[in-house]
Order: structure tokens, then sequence, then C-alpha cells
């Protein structure tokens, strides 16, 4: 991971779940982040294809590690929806934060 | 590709394509809320809900006498139809607008009928009740004709998407509730004009069989299909079998017909075979609800609450129906522990829609919010679901409507007028609180947020 990988990382800490409180990477939503030099790659995906925070959350992801990285990258968002998440990718912190620790 | 290749992620490997994000760059992600009427369009018919409800549980108190001597007479039905049509049809109707847009990812047909409908629709479900309970033939035909309309409206608004989203439990279930809905305003106006020139009876039957119409097949079968959607989202649920769900949602609306067809030409074997078929679709609906609790991945929560104590409410109204309709009692009581039914089976639903309105509303307001750029507190976090409604009303609307629902049936079981004006009390009680905290309590919120930026000006 380089330095601008581990900033966009760093940076997804701060996008929340509305719902859930819980912030997307110890969700598990966030499957890759990759730097490509001239653009930043994230995969993210949801917890289901109806989530009903969908069009926010990649939003709020790409400008928090747009940010984040400065302006001399682009910042693209890929949802992808396989594999779909479960709750197995939930960080232990997370899953104790929902009751399931 | 192999996620967390790059980072420090567990690798998971990806065997299938990546969905690109539509438009990448600065911009709106076109998400599944990008098909939803204004905010405004659902906002206001859950409002106007809330007062609904309040209205519900004053009109109850005021007619608790008569729901114990005559519960068919004039004023007991509007009281009633305060509670189907002012307050649980509108709340329906309303999440209908967000929630069918959402899970179809359609836009209704047309958001300028959509304003229309609301308009309506509050004028005719207040001015029909308004109307029964002091009996002024033309105000109830008016509010009735008004509701057809309006119903008939938002039926065709729902239409688009339903008709054209792939099939999915909750689009088969809505697809028939939908349809539940006209049949139900349609049969409820040829009632009204029949007050008046008086074709036929209204005999206990058939106003049962008007009832089971709304109750199960349009509110009941509605919260039924939307349930599917809702609950593994709210539990972090997978599972990959749904066949109970999808079950239920099939199952219900064939034997509300039934049960509706009995009911109305007194034909006691189709009203039976309807009441059982119902029942077993309801049993899957429960069931549907245990298999999501048990593949859940978060804790249960006050929502929760609600939905199980509902579910008590509905085991309780088919008890009572049963016990109606096989038991060897006299008429009086017979009509008595029929009402039991009525009243358990409209508590089902009432807890259903109050527990889940704290859900829905929060996450429209949100979105409002953020539209408006409103999406930091002062200490810099972001605004959550969780901040726009106080935990502790919530907690208390629902032990409120709790209370509420065992009054009202213990007081209608033991022909105890008091104890049914007390429930009504208590349900506008919850109505006052309900709407107070998901409509004011958001405005706190933004008030505060406001402060802490024109004190941040200030001081830079």
């Amino acid at each position: 991971m380089n330095q601008v990988e581990s900033r966009a990382w760093d940076a997804l800490r701060n996008v929340y779940d509305p719902e859930l409180a819980i912030d997307i990477v110890a969700l598990g939503l966030v499957y890759a982040v990759r730097d490509e030099g001239d653009e930043v790659v994230l995969e993210i995906t949801l917890t289901t294809p109806g989530c009903p925070v969908a069009e926010t959350i990649p939003e709020d992801a790409r400008a928090a590690v747009a940010e984040a990285v400065g302006p001399d990258k682009q910042v693209r968002v890929e949802i992808v929806w396989d594999p779909p998440w479960t709750p197995d990718l939930m960080e232990p912190e997370a899953a104790e934060a929902l009751g399931f620790g | 590709m192999a996620i967390g290749a790059s980072a420090s992620r567990p690798s998971i490997e990806v065997t299938g394509p990546a969905t690109e994000r539509p438009a990448s760059g600065p911009g709106p992600y076109r998400g599944m809320t990008a098909t939803v009427p204004p905010a405004s369009i659902p906002l206001a018919f859950l409002l106007m809900a809330g007062f609904g409800l309040i209205a519900f549980g004053v009109a109850t108190a005021a007619v608790a006498k008569r729901i114990v001597s005559g519960p068919t007479a004039l004023p007991v039905v509007g009281a009633v139809h305060f509670g189907m049509l002012a307050f649980l049809s509108t709340a329906v109707v309303g999440a209908l607008h967000q929630f069918v847009p959402v899970i179809t990812a359609s836009e209704l047909r047309s958001v300028r009928v959509a304003r229309v409908t609301l308009v309506m629709w509050i004028a005719g479900v207040w001015l029909l009740p308004a109307g029964l309970m002091p009996n002024i033939t033309p105000m109830i035909v008016l509010g009735g004709a008004i509701v057809v309309v309006a119903a008939c409206l938002s039926a065709w608004n729902f239409s688009g998407p339903l008709l054209k989203a792939s099939e999915s439990d909750s689009v088969t279930g809505l697809r028939s509730a939908v349809a539940y809905l006209v049949v139900t305003v349609s049969f409820g106006i040829v009632y009204a004009i029949d007050l008046h020139h008086g074709w036929f009876g209204l005999l206990p039957h058939r106003v049962l069989a008007h009832a089971s119409l709304g109750l199960l097949g349009w509110i009941g079968l509605s919260y039924v299909a939307v349930a599917e959607k809702l609950w593994p989202m709210f539990l972090l649920s997978h599972k990959e079998k749904r066949g109970v769900g999808r079950l239920a949602v099939r199952i219900v609306p064939a034997g509300v017909l039934l049960l509706a067809l009995g009911l109305l030409f007194a034909i006691r074997w189709l009203g039976l075979l309807g009441g059982a078929v119902t029942l077993g679709g309801l049993a899957f609906h429960v069931g549907s609800f245990v298999g999501w609790v048990q593949h859940r991945k978060r804790k249960l929560e006050l929502l929760h609450a609600f939905v199980i104590s509902s579910m008590a409410f509905m085991v309780l109204a088919a008890t009572a129906g049963l016990v109606a309709e096989l038991g060897e009692m006299g008429i009086a009581w017979r009509i008595r522990v029929a009402s039991t039914s009525v009243a358990a089976a409209a508590m089902w639903v009432a807890l259903a829609v109050i527990g889940h309105s704290h859900k829905i509303v929060p996450f429209i307001t949100w979105t409002t919010l953020r539209k408006r750029g409103i999406s930091k507190k002062p200490d810099g976090k972001p605004v959550l679901f969780g901040d726009l409604f106080s935990s502790a009303l919530a907690r208390a609307s629902f032990g409120i409507s709790l209370a509420a629902g065992v009054s009202l049936i213990v007081g209608i079981l033991g022909g105890m007028p008091v104890l049914i004006a007390t429930g009504g009390v208590l349900l506008a009680a919850c109505g006052v609180l309900t709407t107070s905290n998901l409509a004011l309590w958001p405005r706190v919120v933004v008030r505060s947020i406001r402060d802490a930026e024109v004190k941040s000006d200030e001081s830079s």
C-alpha cells in the first residue's frame, strides 16, 4: 500500500453509514483502493442493492478521498456487487458495536 | 481481481464483473433514491398521518360508550375511519410514494399527480369521517368520492413503476395491495351512497367484508410486502432461501379475496376458507420475520419491540376472529368478540406503522437535510439517522401505543367504556409524541448546527 492508498483508507474511515453509525471500512464495504497514477479507484459495495443510501455513500467516499489525496488525482468510485456484501466482512469492532462481537 | 490486493483488506476473489459507477468524477451518484419524488410529498403524508392518529384517538375516546352499545353505529364508524383512512392509509400511501420508486428503481408516473393526490387524499380522508360522526350525508358522500379519486390517482401513479419492475416479494405484494386499496375505497363509496338510498342493509357481515378488504388486503398486505424488503435491511440479515416471505405475499391476497366474498355474500364455508388461507399467509409472514431474526447480524432494537408487539395483536385478532365465528355464544358476545378482532387487527398495523415511521421519516429527513447542505454536526461528525429523533421519546411512543392497544382491547372485550376512552386518549398522546419527535426534533438539530456556524463565522 503506497502513501496515497493509505491516505485514502484513512479518509474512508470518516465516511459513515448513516443508519448503522459505523464507518464504511469497518463495515467491510470498501473492497479495494488502487492508486492508478492519475486517478484513485475505489471499489465499494453496499449492504444490499436496494440500500436507501446507495446515492450518498459512494459520493461521500469520493469526496472524502478527493480531499485526502489532493487535487492532482481524480477519484473514481466503482460500485461492485460481486461478491455480495455479507455481515462476515465486518471488522470485529463493527460487529461488536452491532451486538455481534 | 483480488480485493484488498493493493491495500490492507483481507483478500477475497471476485469472479464477476464490477458494475461501473454510471458517472465518475464529481456530481451525485444516481442511486436507488434518485428516483423518488420530492421529499415534501411523503413527509406531508406522514405528518398528516400523525394528525390522523391524534384524531383517531380523540374520536375513539369520544364514542367509547357507543363502541360498547353499538359498534356499527355511524359515530363509531366515523371514529374507525379516522383510524383507517386519516391515520393508517395516509401513512401507507405516503410511505409508498417513497418506497415504490426506491424498490423498483423507477420514477412514479407523475410527480404532479402525486401532489394532486396528496391534496385530494388529505381533504377526503378528513371529510369522510368528519361527516360520518354527526351523520351529514353530503359530507360523507363528497369525502368518499374524493378518496376514491385520490386512491385511483395514487394507484395509477404506483402502477407505473410496479408494473415495470422485475418480480420480487415486495413488488408482488404491493401490486395486490394497491389493487385492494382501489377495491376497498370503491366498496366504501357504495356503502356511503347506500346510507342515503338504502339499496341494501348494512349488515354486520357486509361491514366486516369492507373491514377485511381494507385492514388485511390493503394496509396489512402493504405492510407484509414492505417488510420483506425492510426487515433484512434493518437487521443486516442475509439468508439464501426467501421462500417463506414469498408465500406470505402470495397467499394473503388470495385468502382476503375468499374471506371478503364469503363475508359479503354470507357464504360461511367460503368465509372460513378465506380466513384460514389468510391466517396461513400471515403465519408465513411471522415465519419470515423469525427467519430474518435468526440470520441477523445486528442486535434487536426498538423497531423490533414494535414489530413483535404488533404481531401479538395480529395473533389476538386471528384468535378473536376464530372464536367469534366458531364459538358458541349469544349475539351480543359475538359482536363484542368480532369487534375485538377488528380492533386487534388495527393495532397490529398501527404499531407496525408507528414503529417503522421511526426509521422511514429520519431517512427522508436526512436526505432532505443533505440536499440543503446540512450533513455535519457542530462537532464535525456526520449527521446520522439517529440524530434526527429522540430515542427516549421513541421508547415512550412505544410504551404508550402498547398501553393504548391493551386498554382498547380489554375495554372492548370487557364492555368497559372507561378503558376504551383511556385507550383513545393514549393513542392521541402517542400521536402527539411521535409527530413532535419526528417533525420537530430535526429542527432542533438544524438550529444547533446553524447556531454553531454563526458562532464559527463570528469568531473567524
